[in-house]
């Protein structure tokens, strides 16, 4: 009987009561989360506003003359206020500033983020809903932003110029970007179901190999030679998706994010009134029972994973079309995000879009954070990170908990009485 | 005497519901009195109220003639009673002593530190004086179910309990675990202690109990001495009509044939042969039984008829067709129902709601999805019908299926695979682990099945089931059939020989140790039984 094994069963009690948890306490839990996230983060501020030096204080401990170098209230509010693009004036809450306009350059970028992420998101739920532990959405990205490039920017000179060949450029781009996103998603999908190779590792190992094979092949074949960095050439500007509202230097396309409603609306019908995602969502919970049910357990891996990459790849297709306009090597690590955002949201597509707008919002406000104040970057990242991590963590933990103990988690609630107290 | 328990015209109300109708229970000290109903009859709810759990709406309790309230378990605790639930509290990695003492634990250097050697010291004691054979040191992730509840009562010991409520004892307890918990019982009460415990099975009421209660719709319906109340009183009056105990089977001539089985093998999990040359056939209108000891290869036979698992020879024939190239969703849409052994596991989604259990192997068929679209208005009224058919509490198709006890689990799937007008229905242990009405219920919908014409394999440890119910009757043993019988005119001792792997003719004269172990099988296999 070691210290070890004693822990190891308080380590599963704790689990078995995460797994238990209603909707709505699970929210409760994620908003207690991301309170105490602000205290610890603000703590933090105070302590290296403490150990760094600075000409002026920018907060005093009430009542006191000690002094530090950040203000966490005043980081804090920048951080939500600053991803909105600064509707309020900080020195007077509640007021807003009536030069304020909703399509600002910031929360175009903060809607920018959550629109990939929205995709990313999707892509790492429906896999972790079949109970896949999918981690290759980075790789399928990567991977659907590259053919997405090479598609347009050598389809361009075959459709004329203009909204006709805009669109006509667009939809291939997307089309494309889905088709091998999706295709690349299979091959984990296929190593798992016919060798019954582990999806973590393939993935993980895919991630890699997406990179690299990447980099090559631009570097090698398709790069543009007048580019500084390893690029390919750039897609022309009418087959670019537009920002309607916002500054056209927000990179945000409002058609993006519609299309990210669309896509989250379609997931969520998938899941919830189709055969297929019944079978889906049987897999996930209970493999035994699926098999049972006559579910091909083999097809559902291989499908599902083609969905997922398929959504990975139009994230990455969303990324050429709105952003950068090409492909190059510094792609943004949005797919590792994605897993966050899905784990945030419950693995329901419902709630990839509160997650993924505060993931855009904690990304719009960092730069605004780091833009206005003399506070590292660094710190910003800690304070971000430390927002995800105390909000996704009872979520995650409720996805190991649900793994370790299986079905047993639900068994005393079944079977516990013989019903005295309800079914009379 | 003064009773150790007295309870005077409780009454518990939740919102909605009289759980407890102004119930009177006497127990008297020193004997075992077993709490006898349905599933939903008020049993626990009672026995919550005595422990502390609840407090009554109306009525008082009177322990060793004095009156007494309890606001909570520890206060019933500190008064001498203890309840053992049917799910164990206890934490796997720690040992037998560590969890008896929890919460309780002797202390050395004025309290700082758990004194492991007394914990030990004392529960060995404890253990010896009752006839417990455990080991203190034993971690509880080692130990059989049947050891997990000597501990949970040493539990209840330890903290001074007299009075002991054990709810559903045997539902996890295999036949010979259950004896060895009734001699348990018996040792108790010789050293006087009270013992109340909540079933649901009449045969182990009138063996282990003095005095038997029953329980039905909340209401306490009598009070009767164990020793000399018959099986057919008890289930009348528990259900509250006359109850068929023995099903008949009517006369039925049987069709064509629609699965036949020829020579064939199958390997378990591990990879051991599990089945070995299997053959038989049943007809339409024709009910085949299974009967032997759980384990030898009866669970793999099944699987590979309902498609869960591949033979490794042999064939087997669905109506004139082949069946091993049918995938299991072909076998579904082909008309084979199939009530799972494991119905937690396999046989429904636990955190699915009954709607969405109600279509489960059937989510394609056209019944319920078109164009890949699930119709869940119809599959809404498919569960409704079921649970309304079946008798599933409570009546709430949106309750998940975790939430349902065992039993209703149980009518709930048995529900759902009779209600696909089957052409063969393989039945595992149909009846397991729910109440004799619903028991009378099950079979007189496998007699309605045989009689429309369907094919059923039925397998079940019950002797008495399998034997009542099946036109032929197999007995498996050791993954072949050893012999098939008609049920009508074998006995008992004869299928004990065959369970046993004897042959019927030679094994009579066999050695007495042997027809001894036949005879255990055959308590184990009625024990559970009405």
């Amino acid at each position: 009987m070691s210290r070890a094994d004693r822990l190891r069963g308080r380590i599963r009690e704790s689990l078995g009561w995460l797994v238990e948890r209603s909707a709505a306490e699970r929210a409760l839990i994620s908003l207690a989360s991301l309170v105490f996230a602000i205290l610890v983060g603000a703590v933090i501020i105070l302590v290296s506003g403490r150990v760094t030096e600075c000409s002026t204080a920018a907060f005093y401990l009430p009542y006191t003359s000690i002094g530090f170098c950040y203000d966490p209230v005043q980081i804090y509010l920048l951080l939500f206020n600053g991803a909105l693009g600064s509707p309020f004036l900080l020195g007077e809450p509640g007021l807003i500033d009536p030069s304020w306009s909703v399509f600002n350059f910031r929360f175009g970028f903060t809607l920018k983020e959550t629109t990939l992420l929205v995709f990313t998101g999707l892509s790492v739920a429906i896999s972790f809903r079949a109970g896949l532990f999918n981690i290759g959405t980075q790789g399928q990205l990567v991977i659907g932003a590259l053919a997405t490039a090479l598609a347009m920017v050598y389809a361009a000179p075959l459709v004329p110029a203009g909204l006709a060949g805009g669109v006509i450029l667009i939809i291939l781009g997307l089309a494309v970007g889905a088709l091998f996103g999706g295709l690349y998603g299979a091959i984990p999908g296929l190593l798992k179901a016919y060798a019954d190779a582990n999806e973590v590792i393939t993935t993980i190992m895919l991630n890699f190999i997406a990179a690299n094979i990447a980099f090559v092949l631009v570097s090698s074949v398709f790069r543009d030679p007048s580019s500084s960095v390893v690029a390919t050439y750039e897609i022309p500007d009418y087959a670019q998706l537009p920002s309607i509202a916002f500054p056209a230097s927000s990179n945000f396309s409002e058609l993006g994010l519609i299309a990210g409603l669309f896509a989250i609306a379609g997931l969520y019908y998938l899941l919830e009134h189709t055969s297929f995602g019944y079978d889906i969502r049987t897999s996930g919970v209970q493999p035994e029972a699926a098999e049972y049910g006559g579910v091909d357990s083999k097809k559902t891996i291989v499908r599902s994973l083609t969905i997922s990459g398929a959504f990975g790849g139009i994230a990455g297709a969303l990324w050429v079309l709105m952003q950068t306009a090409r492909w190059e090597s510094s792609v943004p690590a949005l797919g590792f995000d994605g897993i966050t955002v899905s784990i945030l949201a419950g693995n329901n597509p419902l709630g990839v879009l509160p997650a993924a707008l505060l993931f855009g919002m904690l990304k719009g406000g960092a730069v605004e954070v780091a833009f206005q104040t003399d506070v590292p970057s660094d710190l910003i990242g800690v304070l971000r990170g430390l927002i995800i991590l105390f909000v996704a963590m009872p979520e995650f933990f409720r996805m190991i908990g649900k793994r370790l103990l299986g079905t047993d988690s639900q068994a005393p609630g079944a079977a516990a009485t013989d019903g005295g107290d309800v079914d009379e | 005497m003064t009773p150790a328990v007295h309870l005077d015209t409780i009454t518990k109300r939740f919102p909605g519901v009289v759980a407890n109708d102004a119930v009177d229970l006497v127990v008297e000290e020193g004997t075992v009195h077993a709490l006898l109903g349905e599933n939903g009859a008020g049993k626990t709810t009672l026995m919550n109220v005595l422990y502390g759990l609840y407090q009554p709406t109306e009525g008082k309790i009177h322990i060793n003639g004095i009156e007494r309230s309890f606001d909570s378990p520890s206060d019933a605790i500190d008064i001498g009673i203890g309840m053992i639930h049917q799910h164990f509290m206890l934490v796997d990695p720690m040992t037998i002593a560590e969890n008896v003492v929890l919460g309780n634990e002797p202390k050395k250097y004025g309290g700082l530190l758990v004194d492991h050697e007394q914990a030990i010291k004392e529960v060995r004691k404890l253990s010896e004086r009752y006839g417990f054979d455990v080991d203190p040191t034993a971690p509880i992730e080692d130990v059989s179910v049947g050891v997990q509840q000597r501990v949970e009562i040493l539990k209840a010991l330890y903290r001074g309990a007299d009075i002991l409520i054990l709810d559903e004892p045997t539902a996890v307890l295999t036949p010979q675990e259950v004896d060895e918990l009734f001699e348990v019982l018996t040792e108790l009460t010789a050293q006087g202690k009270t013992i109340i415990f909540i079933t649901h099975k009449l045969g182990e009421a009138m063996e282990a109990a003095d005095e038997i209660t029953i329980l039905r719709n909340g209401k306490n319906v009598g009070t009767m001495d164990a020793n000399t109340v018959t099986r057919e009183e008890l289930a009348k009056r528990m259900v509250g009509r006359e109850v068929l105990m023995e099903p008949q089977l009517s006369a039925n001539e049987p069709g064509e044939v629609v699965l036949s089985v020829d020579d064939i093998f199958a390997e378990d999990d591990r990879g051991v042969e599990a089945v070995s040359d299997v053959s038989f056939s049943i007809r339409e209108g024709e009910i085949f039984g299974i009967a032997g000891v759980d384990g030898n290869g009866q669970s793999e036979l099944v699987e590979a008829i309902t498609g869960l698992r591949s033979t490794k020879s042999g064939s087997m024939t669905y109506r004139g067709k082949p069946l091993e190239q049918l995938s299991r969703r072909e076998r579904i849409g082909a008309g084979i129902a199939y009530v799972p052994e494991d119905r937690q596991e396999r046989g429904m989604v636990m955190p699915f709601d009954l709607v969405e259990n109600g279509i489960l192997g059937s989510q394609r068929a056209t019944e319920f999805a078109k164009n890949g679209r699930i119709n869940w208005d119809r599959a809404t009224e498919h569960a409704e019908d079921i649970i309304a058919e079946y008798d599933v509490r409570p009546p709430n198709a949106a309750s998940t299926a975790g939430s349902l006890s065992g039993g209703n689990q149980q009518k709930f799937i048995v529900g759902r695979e009779f209600d696909r007008e089957p052409k063969l229905v393989v039945a595992t242990h149909p009846t397991r682990g729910v109440d004799i009405g619903a028991m009378e219920f099950i079979h007189e919908q496998l007699q309605a099945l045989r009689m429309a014409g369907a094919a059923v394999l039925l397998i079940s440890s019950n002797l008495s089931e399998v034997q009542s119910l099946s036109d032929r009757l197999a007995v498996m043993h050791d993954g072949s059939f050893s012999g098939v019988v008609d049920p009508a005119s074998v006995t008992e001792e004869e299928i004990g020989l065959l369970m046993a792997g004897e042959s019927i003719d030679g094994g009579v004269d066999a050695t007495l140790a042997d027809t001894e172990s036949t005879t255990d099988d055959e308590a184990d296999n009625t024990g559970g039984k009405l």
